[in-house]
């Protein structure tokens, strides 16, 4: 059923255009890359300071509460750019199976915010109080970055499988060569 | 061109080693623009308003310089595993030319600005210039694979 979904998806109009575009294509994926260095930036920051390593002269309210916004304008492009590339490959992506574990991670990621929203996130008044960063502050900051470098890795891995037909990455069909 | 054979190169013996260089280099270069693109949105007046840029650019330059230099380890690195064809690619050339500019400019004028923070107009300019420069380093490496 998943399957002939993702024929129906990719066979939408401008899904077709965007697979069969030569230049179109690479412009999502420059938008969705930069978007990762720009917003995911900002989650290693948040992350760096939860751990209490960077930004310490900023209290952990003024970084988490400043950055929310702009993680939620950077999460929505690289959601949308993620649904395009995906949708205009729908079948494609349905066999590979680092795409899977990619949404699997992206799901774990709602999880994580899940627990930690109400733990951490929405008490950072209370972290910033207490004399020290508390252990679930900086548990929430690691699985945040090994859930994230996760999904990244996934990601890169989706352009891996079988051959790179799209011409995803002619580096790694050289190398084969 | 550069007589070697790429064949030789250990990244080209094995599956892994290439696409996790490449995690590394995308890792590198996020904790490196996205630290200058915060400092930009700082200068741009949109976020972390109640300290000085100044002051939230002493705090991140160890961070940009962490990841500048995993990108720069990791980049050459990446490039060993084919010179010729990285050589003649014109994204390429693009990019290199638009990285040296880059850094350039961030070490420079974009420094200078965060550091001295002159009329705010000019800092929204330099921050412009800025993101501009790093999504171009970003467009150039990814069309690599295209052009």
């Amino acid at each position: 059923m998943l399957l002939s979904l993702s024929q129906w998806i990719q066979s939408i109009g401008f899904l077709a255009a965007i697979r069969e575009s030569a230049l179109v294509y690479p412009v999502i994926m420059t938008t969705h890359l930069s978007c990762i260095a720009i917003f995911g930036g900002m989650i290693l920051m948040t992350d760096m300071r939860l751990l209490g390593l960077a930004l310490t002269k900023y209290t952990v309210t003024e970084v988490v509460t400043g950055l929310r916004p702009w993680k939620r304008v950077g999460f929505v492009i690289m959601v949308a750019m993620g649904l395009l590339l995906g949708g205009a490959e729908a079948e494609k992506y349905y066999h590979i199976p680092y795409f899977w574990i990619k949404m699997t991670f992206l799901a774990l990621v709602g999880v994580h915010a899940l627990i930690f929203r109400p733990a951490v996130y929405n008490k950072t008044e209370e972290i910033d109080k207490a004399p020290m960063i508390p252990a679930r502050a900086k548990a929430a900051a690691v699985l945040s970055l090994v859930i994230w470098t996760g999904v990244l890795t996934m990601g890169r891995l989706i352009g891996y499988y079988e051959g790179n037909k799209s011409g995803d990455a002619p580096v790694a069909e050289l190398r084969v060569k | 061109m550069i007589a070697y054979d790429p064949t030789t190169n250990p990244l080209n013996n094995n599956e892994w080693s290439f696409p996790f260089l490449e995690c590394i280099h995308i890792l590198g270069f996020t904790l490196s623009i996205g630290t200058i693109a915060l400092l930009d949105l700082r200068m741009l007046g949109l976020a972390l308003q109640r300290h000085t840029s100044r002051e939230l650019a002493k705090a991140l330059a160890p961070w940009t310089l962490v990841g500048l230099a995993v990108m720069l380890i990791s980049g050459p690195l990446i490039f060993s595993s084919d010179p010729n064809m990285y050589l003649r690619n014109l994204s390429f050339r693009f990019k290199m030319g638009a990285l040296l500019l880059a850094i350039v400019y961030n070490y420079t004028i974009h420094r200078w600005a965060a550091m001295k923070e002159p009329a705010p107009a000019a800092g929204k300019l330099v921050s412009v210039v800025s993101l501009g420069l790093w999504i171009s380093v970003v467009a150039g490496g990814l069309f690599i694979a295209f052009f």
